[in-house]
Order: structure tokens, then sequence, then C-alpha cells
């Protein structure tokens, strides 16, 4: 540990951490932007048990799903998880898909709801809050850090499930081409690369649900309060997204573009509907984060 | 930060400003109106669009129709679907590729899945991801009458005058006396300028109350095409391209070899005359009496007489098969009507009504249901 670090060291006490504040000494400045306070928050959010369950959660699913295709390969035709469970199953790579295509609709953005819930309800809950806010650690920077441990923390969650897919499809079903929903194929490299690419598409999705998450987490002091409220915004979200009636509304829908990442995996890729979908998340995001900003360091800390 | 510090409850406006910025903007583009298009008229747009020379283009196109039809299993699946006869509602996505008369692409783009009609030379490819089947049909060789290049997107007819002015001219007599035309220069499609030609039936009747069609500013193709209705403010239907390139497409769009694993079919070979969408048509039953069209323009309404199979079915005497079924529960879904003119069952569309009499009269116009009832009483 530097001195530097020593010098804007703010670690927290919450769950365990013991404080090791001190007052800045003039002669080590500190630089402009130090990842102390993040690196604490993700070690904070990685080693909580239930994170680890939920992450384990999160990678079960597509080992399921490769397991249960590769079972009942002759005859794999309905399902629900749109045309990717369907593929000639010549490419692992449809794995991960079908399953980033199932967890969005409800693990991963479960998985923001908890992790937003506690960031500051949860802290406001064990009483940890105010002690955050005694040392020198302005509120707006605190508030940015948890958002980017939020935002950390989905891409962890949808890289969880898409490597884990990867690694499971590839290992029962192999590297060959990949059928595009266009009916041509496209090669094992490129299929890898916009699986990338739609694995980030879907975390900025869930980053920007993770904004939502961490405003309604300053109005409460109930994390759980918090995560069920995220969880209540996206199935309502889903469920009006299904009402063609509603179509005027569909634009305002933060998981209106979720799905779009299988765009990616038509020839050539169709970007429109992707580019609408990152509008959209990062709308959202700068709206819920100002908003969280406007709440938070207006707010008394009572606890 | 003293004003934030004073005024905390200030802070607010920084959310609510984004989401107003978010609101208007879309608006605030689409009404930064001037496009720098010198004025030009109905005649000269005409003239332009069937000189117009775009051989190569490809693009991104959004339909979308509120036709105003109950929503039925079958049709009404909404935005979703990749399936081509689902484009009678909701928004869909195609994207065209387009190098030449003979090499042309068109995706219909769904959520989950995408139809391809895929033209190279004379191999006809259509995919469907749903049942991920491609089906192969060769075209019969190229005829030299119908050789015509889809240079001329228009889709006007071979058969006008051979100078553009002339043909351009002659439309304008012919639809001067139902319609006004007059044109605007004000449009953006896609990005790029457009003059629009703008269409407006002179009979109050007719329940079309405009249509707007887009003229690219440079490379004078249409761009859109919108069909306003007196019952909405948005258009009941539009088609319009919503990004296009005029540069000529890579080869590979148009190169399809379906991958192991998929149904490979060999379609049908269309007839030689089926390469005009005009041959394509049915004929009419050959029991069905010959429609009676009354009233003119706009407000045209055509009365035919059901075949007699079709109106066994309806009654419900013939034996159920599923095309029936399908009719039983459209009809279940429209209100009945009654009048001077007999009962039936009525279709009130945003663009056009349709009456279904149980005595198996049919009448269809792009009218309100009165004009339908007093053509109905008038036969």
């Amino acid at each position: 540990m530097s001195a530097v670090e020593k010098a804007t060291a703010t670690a927290v006490a919450a769950e365990g951490r013991t404080e090791v504040g001190s007052r800045h000494t003039p002669s080590a400045r500190p630089p402009a932007v130090s990842t102390r306070l993040l690196r604490s928050e993700m070690r904070l959010i990685m080693g909580r048990r239930r994170n680890q369950m939920g992450m384990l959660v999160l990678a079960a699913l597509p080992v399921v799903l490769a397991v249960a295709v590769k079972l009942t390969e002759p005859h794999n035709r309905g399902n629900d998880a749109g045309d990717f469970l369907s593929q000639a199953t010549s490419n692992g790579l449809f794995v991960p898909l079908a399953a980033l295509t199932l967890e969005m609709t409800l693990f991963l953005p479960m998985a923001i709801a908890m992790l937003s819930g506690d960031s500051i309800a949860g802290e406001a809950n064990l009483g940890t809050l105010r002690y955050l806010l005694t040392v020198p650690v302005d509120r707006t920077r605190l508030l940015a850090v948890k958002y980017a441990s939020l935002v950390l923390g989905a891409l962890i969650g949808v890289f969880i499930v898409a490597i884990v897919g990867a690694v499971a499809g590839i290992a029962l079903f192999g590297t060959g081409p990949m059928l595009t929903l266009s009916g041509v194929r496209i090669g094992f490299g490129t299929a890898v690369w916009r699986l990338v690419l739609a694995a980030l598409f879907c975390a900025a999705g869930i980053s920007a649900l993770g904004a939502v998450g961490l405003f309604v987490s300053t109005l409460t002091e109930q994390p759980m309060a918090a995560t069920v409220t995220v969880m209540i915004i996206t199935i309502i979200s889903w469920i009006l997204l299904g009402v063609n009636q509603l179509a005027f509304l569909h634009p305002w829908l933060i998981v209106e573009q979720w799905m779009s990442f299988s765009d990616l995996f038509r020839e050539p890729p169709l970007w429109s509907n992707l580019l609408t979908g990152l509008g959209q998340d990062l709308g959202y995001a700068i709206v819920f984060w100002l908003a969280a900003w406007a709440r938070f360091t207006s707010k008394d800390i009572t606890s | 930060m003293s004003f934030w510090t004073s005024h905390p409850k200030a802070r607010w406006i920084a959310p609510v400003a984004v989401v107003a910025v978010a609101a208007v903007t879309p608006y605030a583009l689409s009404a930064s109106a001037d496009s720098g298009l010198a004025p030009r008229s109905a005649s000269q747009l005409l003239t332009d669009v069937r000189s117009s020379t775009v051989a190569t283009l490809s693009g991104t196109i959004v339909e979308s129709a509120d036709l105003g039809l109950p929503s039925l299993p079958g049709i009404g699946a909404g935005s979703g679907s990749a399936d081509l006869q689902s484009l009678v509602s909701g928004s869909h996505t195609l994207r065209l590729w387009v190098d030449g008369p003979d090499r042309q692409r068109l995706a219909v783009v769904g959520t989950n899945g995408e139809s391809d009609i895929i033209r190279n030379g004379r191999t006809l490819w259509t995919w469907s991801s749903a049942t991920k089947t491609a089906t192969k049909r060769t075209l019969p060789p190229r005829t030299p009458e119908s050789g015509t290049a889809p240079s001329t997107p228009s889709g006007l007819p071979t058969t006008l005058p051979p100078t553009p002015a002339a043909a351009a001219a002659q439309v304008l007599k012919a639809v001067g006396t139902t319609t006004s035309v007059t044109t605007s220069s004000t449009a953006t499609v896609a990005g790029r300028p457009a003059y629009e030609l703008v269409l407006t039936p002179k009979a109050r009747t007719t329940r079309v109350a405009q249509v707007r069609i887009a003229i690219d500013g440079v490379r004078r193709v249409p761009l859109r095409v919108q069909v306003y209705s007196t019952q909405l403010t948005k258009p009941a239907f539009e088609i319009g391209f919503t990004s296009v390139d005029f540069g000529r497409p890579d080869a590979r769009q148009f190169a399809f070899a379906p991958a192991p694993g998929t149904t490979v079919k060999n379609g049908d070979v269309p007839e030689a005359t089926s390469a005009t969408p005009e041959a394509t048509v049915p004929s009419a039953a050959s029991d069905t009496v010959e429609p009676t069209v009354v009233g003119t323009g706009w407000s045209t309404v055509v009365v035919a007489k059901l075949p007699a199979d079709v109106l066994a079915g309806l009654s419900g005497k013939a034996p159920a098969s599923q095309g029936n079924g399908q009719v039983d529960t459209l009809l279940r879904l429209l209100p009945a009507v009654s009048g001077t003119w007999g009962k039936g069952h009525l279709l009130s569309g945003t663009l056009f009504s349709a009456v279904l009499t149980d005595d198996g009269r049919v009448a269809v116009g792009a009218v309100a249901p009165d004009q339908l009832y007093a053509a109905l009483a008038a036969k």
C-alpha cells in the first residue's frame, strides 16, 4: 500500500471492514482519480456470500442449457429462447446467446437489483452510511463510485453467463461456422467477436437498470424494498412491451431493445436497433444517476 | 456549488432537464425544416422520377400500418414477426440491397428471426429462419420485353408514353379531376433532403386524407410513401427508408448458399409470365358475379357477390375446414350492422371500410360505412 493510497485512504466500516481513514498529509498530493474507494467497493461486492451464490446461479443456467440441448440433440426444435436454441448445433456459441436471451429477462435484472439495493439502502440499513460520509469523501464522488461498481457488477454478471456458456457450448458442440439468422454462415472468429459485442450490449442495458436501482436505493433504507422495486420496474416494462396497443410508450421502456443483440447475428449485422438501445441505456443511466445525485446530496443521512 | 448548497431542491432540475431534452430532441430534429431544395412542380418531379437512373442501392426500410383491422390470430403477429404475411399490422423493418436488374436481396427482420428473398441472376432463394428452410427457384430467362431495369422504381406501367415528361403530364391529367396535386420541398427522409408529392383527394367522403410521396432531392427516387387517414393524426400506412446508400452493395449480399443442417427445397418454377406482378394475381373465380362499381375517384365503392362455395362456408353449412374457421372467427369479431339494405357485418378500418351482408354481398371502399350502405341500397 503506497503512501499516496494511504493519504486518500477512506476505506469504510462495513461488514467487517475496519476504518483506516486518515487525514491528508500535505507532502503527498492525492492523484486526480483514486481507484481505492472503487476497489474497496468491488471487494465488498465480490466478497458477499449472497453475491457469490448469485454468480453461481447465473453460471448454472448456460451449463444446464448446453447439457439439455446435447441430450435432446436429434429433436431440439420447439423452444422459447428464440432461434438460437434451434441452431444447427455445429457451433457452441449458440449456448451463451440462448443463455443471455433467457437471463436478460429475469436473472440478470435480479442480480443488478440486488447489488443496487445493497449500494446505498444496504449501507443505510446497516448504519454504515454515516461512517462512509464522515470520512472526507464527497457525496457526489461516493455516488459515482457506487455507480461505477454497479457497472462493473453488470459486466461481471453478463460475462459470467457469456464465458461459461461459451466454454460449455464449445466443449459440447465444437467450433464450427455459425449459422446466422440470415441463413448464411460466419466463421468462428467472427462469431466470437460478435458474442463479445452482444455481451457488452447486454451489460449496457443492465448498467442502465443499475442507475434506476441506485436512485431507488437512495429513496429507502430497506435494501429489499429497493431490490423489489427494481424488479417490479423491470417486469412491468416487459409486460408493457408486450402490449401492441401501447406502442407509443415502447421507445421509453428500458427493456425495449434489450433483445436486439440478436441483430448482431444477421449478415450483415443490423446496427440501427443496437444504437437505439445504447441511446436508451445512456439516457436512463444519465437521468437516474442525476436523480440519485439530486436526492442523495440533498437528503439528511440519519443512519 | 454555492447555488446547489443554498438550494438543494434545485438539483432535481438536472434529471428533469435531461428528460425534457430527450423528449424534445426528435421533434426539434424533424422540425428543422429547411432542406435547401429549390421548389419543383409536380410534373417536373414525376419527370425526374421517370428518368432517374438509380440502379444500385442498399438501405433499411421501416413499414408501419395502422389499418384499424381487428387483431386476428395469425395476422395480428405485431412487431416481432419476420413473416412476410404479417406486414398488414404493426411496424416492421426490411433491408433492401439492389445491384441492377439481376441482383436483389430483401430481408424481413423480426425480433428473433428473418425471412430473406435473394435473387442472383436467374436463381431465386427464399430463406426463413423460423423454419430453417431455404427454397431455391430458377427463374425463366429474361425476355427482351420484360427486360426493363427496376431503375424506374415508381412502378409506372411501361405502356405510358415514351418520354418521361409526357408520362408525367398524362398521370397528372388523369388524377387531376379527383385529386389536387401539390409539392413541398421540406421533407427529410433517411437524413436526406427530399421533395414531397402531396396528393389530396377532392372528395370529402373518402377516408384517405392525403397521400405523401417523398422523393430524394438528389437522386430523384421515391424514398417514402405515407397514407394519411381522416381518422388518425399519424399516417395510417407508411413505408420509407430510414437509411439509404446509393453505392453498389457488396457482392456477398447476393451470394446465398444454404448451410448444412438446414432444409433445402426446390420450389416450383414460376411460369414465364409471372415475372410481372400483375400476372400473379389470381384471376377471379368463374362463378363470381361481375362486381358493380358505385361512385367515382376516391369515393369508389365496389359491390360484389361472393362465390357460392365461400358463402356456404360462411353460413356454416359446409364442413368446417381451417379456412372457414378463421372466417368464422373474423365474423364474430366484427360488429353486426343492419339497415334498409339488409343485414351484415362491418369492418371499419382507418383507410377503408367493408361490409359483408348476410346474403353474400360484399361492399368495399376507401369511405365511411355510410357510403357503403348507400351503395348497397342503390344496387
